[in-house]
């Protein structure tokens, strides 16, 4: 069916891409008759041909009263001389006017598409940037290592430090004890010979010591007078 | 052809078939069809520029109920404005100045904006009757008063179109016949009224304007009220 209803298409099928809009609508002589007229009877009438038609018509039709001067002859003549005025006053700037319009929806789009390949382009900065720091990374990394290793050197050496000053404490710790028992082995014997002497003196030995003694005193004390 | 002056009013007839109907609908053929790209040429721009004017203008007081109007309103108003200023053109006849015809858009029209009302929330449409804030003994009288005016609207719409337009293309008649008399007893008066044909012609068509967009806004309000 699609074949054989294919020559009774009038319009094309596809819709795109359209033909574009002519630049300009078509050439018009005084607003109303398009040049192609002109153009037509040049051949036979040369320049002056359509005129001579327009007057000839227009004296034809008033002369045999087919069209009669009336009130709406005068009626006609404002309104068109309204209607002239208005557009040739307002013409430029409505056609200004609609060409704006039709701009400003092209801009718009246009717009559309250019904030997106802004966006795009600022989205490959950031990523140049982000590639860029990914070089850096090695320093990064280098650094992190150093900083454990710094950390485990010090940890080593803390440790390294409590052994040693366990092993000072328990090692002073038996110096000392060393010394408390030579020095209660001193101080037993010390006591223990103090003992034995004291017990050994009897008292015979006492009373020649303390005879002695006291005739010593006397000798001490006549010179000690002599002094003094 | 000798013209009477209420030959333009007479309804249009060839060979005895009527021709109103034609000549309601051949503004449209000089309306440019909506062409199937993006980028139009000026007069299809200008053209979509205008109804989204209108239809901006018309929409905006009403509820989204309303928005359903748009069509309806938007084409009248594009209607009516074509028909008024095509009028002013010689020898052309316009169909708003027949009543018959203005009556059958406006009262259909009013119409359905007061049965919407009443059905689909009667209380508040009742209650436009009465303007707020009236003292208590004056509530009858005004109560009959709005009732009146409301009943009127129809026939307000629709004459006051007719009346406009009627009298301003009789208006022009009357003055160019009385330049055409003049013209060859006293010239200069003739010319004077010519100048005041110019300026009244310059008033038709902005009245054929305000008409056309005073019919619609009037309606639109009535819709307001009772959507």
């Amino acid at each position: 069916v699609l074949h054989t209803t294919r020559p009774l298409h009038t319009t094309q099928q596809c819709l795109a891409p359209l033909p574009p809009l002519p630049e300009k609508g078509g050439e018009v002589r005084y607003g109303l008759i398009p040049e192609e007229f002109f153009q037509f009877l040049y051949p036979k009438t040369g320049v002056t041909g359509p005129y001579m038609l327009g007057t000839g018509l227009l004296l034809y039709f008033l002369s045999k009263e087919i069209y009669v001067i009336n009130h709406e002859t005068v009626a006609a003549a404002c309104i068109l001389s309204v209607i002239i005025y208005g557009v040739k006053k307002f013409g430029s700037d409505v056609a200004a006017f609609a060409d704006k319009l039709n701009e400003e929806k092209v801009a718009r789009a246009l717009s559309v598409k250019n904030e997106a390949i802004k966006d795009l382009e600022a989205a490959i900065e950031q990523e140049k940037k982000e590639q860029w720091r990914v070089e850096g990374r090695s320093y990064l990394f280098d650094a992190k290592r150093n900083n454990i290793a710094m950390l485990l050197e010090t940890n080593y050496r803390e440790r390294l430090l409590t052994v040693y000053n366990e092993v000072k404490k328990r090692l002073d710790y038996q110096v000392a004890l060393q010394n408390l028992k030579r020095q209660k082995e001193q101080d037993h014997m010390i006591q223990w010979v103090e003992k034995n002497v004291v017990q050994s003196i009897t008292p015979q030995q006492q009373k020649e010591s303390i005879a002695k003694c006291i005739l010593d005193l006397k000798a001490l004390s006549k010179t000690a007078q002599a002094a003094v | 052809m000798n013209l009477s002056f209420f030959d333009q009013f007479t309804s249009p007839c060839l060979l005895g078939i009527p021709l109103i109907l034609l000549s309601m609908l051949f503004p449209t053929l000089l309306l440019p069809t909506p062409d199937n790209r993006w980028v139009t040429n000026r007069l299809s721009t200008l053209q979509l520029w205008f109804l989204h004017l209108i239809t901006k203008q018309l929409m905006s007081p009403l509820n989204k109920k309303g928005h359903k109007w748009a069509l309806i309103l938007t084409s009248l108003m594009t209607m009516l404005l074509t028909i008024n200023l095509l009028g002013l053109l010689p020898y052309t006849f316009t169909p708003t100045t027949q009543l018959s015809m203005n009556m059958a858009l406006a009262f259909p029209l009013w119409l359905a904006t007061l049965i919407t009302g009443l059905r689909n929330q009667p209380s508040i449409s009742l209650g436009h009757l009465l303007p707020e804030g009236t003292p208590t003994p004056l509530i009858p009288a005004l109560i009959m008063i709005e009732t009146t005016s409301l009943l009127i609207r129809p026939l307000a719409l629709g004459v006051r179109l007719t009346a406009n337009l009627t009298a301003g293309h009789l208006l022009i008649q009357l003055i160019s016949t009385a330049t055409t008399a003049l013209l060859p007893i006293m010239p200069t008066v003739s010319i004077l009224t010519s100048l005041i044909l110019l300026l009244l012609t310059i008033l038709e068509v902005a009245v054929a304007m305000i008409q056309a967009y005073v019919f619609v806004l009037l309606l639109s309000l009535y819709l307001q009220e009772n959507i």
